[in-house]
């Protein structure tokens, strides 16, 4: 049982590193960002490529700092400008970004599968309540835990965070008290981004890397914004955290449905208070 | 130099054009009413200073600039703090979180934490609760506290009175005199008119987004006052 708990939580670890991004960029620009789930495959790739020249760990680092500069270029060449735009016209940019970015990836790396290695340091299991466990999955889960320990004090403590928290519920009041929402926003997608980059190349020892491989776990970090509330930082760790024990749970104990659980949670959620988990109830 | 003048302005919420050729100014230590009927277009005069309303003709003029596409952050950065209609108090920070908030324009000043707890000892008091767990009262202390803290030149504030009881209103009254008499200059945009005749000098009447009339407030009655902003 404690396997499958922590399985869970390296699952809802990963949903969170990708939903945070989703979180961040929603609270300021007031978009959902279709292109998240691309961004994450790209960073996948990015990292898979510098891997199989260096290590995994430049890898990391290099998809991490690739994919913040994507986000700041993101942010200042596409976001800023449809800024004045109708909501729906920026989504379906974004959904148009998806679209580029994936032919980009097949045209680069093909459509066949890659796949990653763990680095030898993070190869092999370790017994846990008498039972092997992947070491890579407990690094899974601690990088998680750090992006959310470092994301929660920057947002609680620093002046920037203020900003942020004030502006993922008000952005235009934020900004009227003089706030230049357009510098945070440079730093909230460059973030954001930057996660989703660092989200993909974490999970890339655990799934096969193909140009639609975040497709499926962009609609479970949608589930998990929706069920934590949108704009809300802690609710998406704790839906991030349900939907990863729901996601493990449910492919041992009700194969047959385990796809459709997290959707049924949202509806559920939704009828139960509309405004998700640290939403205000109006 | 006026810190805030509207020269000749139309301004429009996408195809609506709400004002239309608005032309005014504030002069620094001066305290300015804008009144005026129920949608006649006074809180859109805040919302295009905000870059929230599009300017379709004419400009801003904000220290001598022109502006005609401001950026929601540009009169908080050039000295005009704005208390809105509705007071925006962010529900998911603190009091002194939200207090903190009208500080990130770094003007100097006499304006911190100290000295608005000083001249409203309850959001001292409560300083950790949630903005929102205030009364009407209350939450427009913390709004005009908020506001305070950008040391401002110029303080616009957008129906203050609105929902609050009139021993609250006379208080906000003597505070806004006082603010005045110490150098900020005042523009209220109002209905009430005991607020107007306590804290103004001078006033606007805006009717169908244009103003009709200007003068001296000291030359006004009370029944001339009531036929410009009566519904």
């Amino acid at each position: 049982m404690l396997i499958q708990v922590l399985n869970g939580i390296a699952y809802g670890g990963l949903l969170y590193l990708l939903a945070v991004g989703l979180v961040l960029i929603f609270g300021l620009r007031e978009i959902v960002n279709f292109a998240h789930g691309a961004l994450f495959m790209l960073g996948s790739y990015i990292g898979f490529s510098i891997a199989a020249v260096f290590n995994f760990w430049l890898g990391l680092a290099g998809s991490l700092v690739a994919m913040t500069v994507i986000g700041i270029f993101l942010d200042a060449a596409v976001l800023r400008p449809l800024r004045k735009h109708d909501h729906m016209v920026t989504v379906l940019v974004t959904f148009g970004i998806l679209l580029v970015l994936e032919a980009f990836a097949t045209a680069v790396w093909g459509k066949s599968f890659r796949s990653m290695s763990a680095p030898d340091l993070l190869s092999g299991t370790v017994q846990i309540a008498g039972e092997p466990f992947p070491v890579y999955r407990l690094f899974v889960i601690g990088v998680s835990l750090c992006v959310a320990a470092g994301l929660t004090a920057w947002l609680r403590f620093s002046r920037v965070g203020l900003y942020v928290r004030a502006s993922s519920v008000d952005p235009t009041t934020t900004a009227i008290l003089g706030v230049d929402t357009d510098r945070l926003s440079l730093i909230v997608v460059g973030l954001g981004t930057g996660l989703a980059g660092l989200s993909g190349v974490v999970a890339a020892p655990l799934m096969a890397l193909s140009p639609t491989m975040g497709n499926y776990i962009l609609i479970e970090s949608f589930i998990v914004v929706v069920v934590g509330g949108l704009g809300s930082f802690s609710g998406a760790l704790a839906a991030a955290l349900l939907i990863g024990q729901i996601h493990n749970f449910g492919a041992i104990y009700l194969p047959w449905a385990s796809t459709m659980l997290p959707f049924l949670l949202m509806v559920g959620v939704l009828i139960w208070r509309p405004t998700g988990f640290a939403g205000k109830r109006t | 130099m006026p810190l805030l003048a509207f020269d000749h302005v139309d301004a429009t919420y996408g195809q609506a054009r709400i004002l239309h050729g608005v032309t005014f100014h504030v002069d620094p230590g001066e305290r300015v009413a804008v009144l005026g009927r129920n949608g006649v277009g006074k809180t859109t005069i805040v919302n295009t200073l905000c870059g929230v309303a599009d300017i379709q003709a004419g400009a801003i003029v904000l220290g001598g600039e022109r502006h005609t596409s401001p950026r929601h952050y540009l009169a908080a950065r050039s000295g005009i703090a704005i208390v809105l209609q509705g007071r925006g108090i962010l529900p998911n920070l603190t009091i002194e979180e939200n207090l903190l908030l009208g500080a990130s324009v770094d003007r100097p000043g006499r304006w911190d934490l100290g000295a608005v707890y000083d001249l409203f000892p309850i959001l001292g008091e409560r300083r950790q609760s949630p903005g929102l767990g205030l009364s009407g009262g209350q939450q427009q202390m913390l709004a005009i506290g908020r506001a305070l803290m950008a040391n401002p030149n110029l303080l616009v504030l957008d129906e203050p009175s609105e929902g609050l009881a009139p021993v609250i209103i006379d208080e906000l009254a003597d505070l806004f005199r006082r603010l005045a008499d110490e150098g900020t200059a005042i523009m209220l945009i109002e209905q009430n008119i005991g607020l107007i005749q306590r804290v103004a000098s001078r006033y606007y009447v805006l009717s169908k987004g244009t103003v009709v009339e200007s003068g001296d407030l000291a030359g006004m009655t009370t029944q001339q006052l009531q036929d410009h902003i009566t519904i």
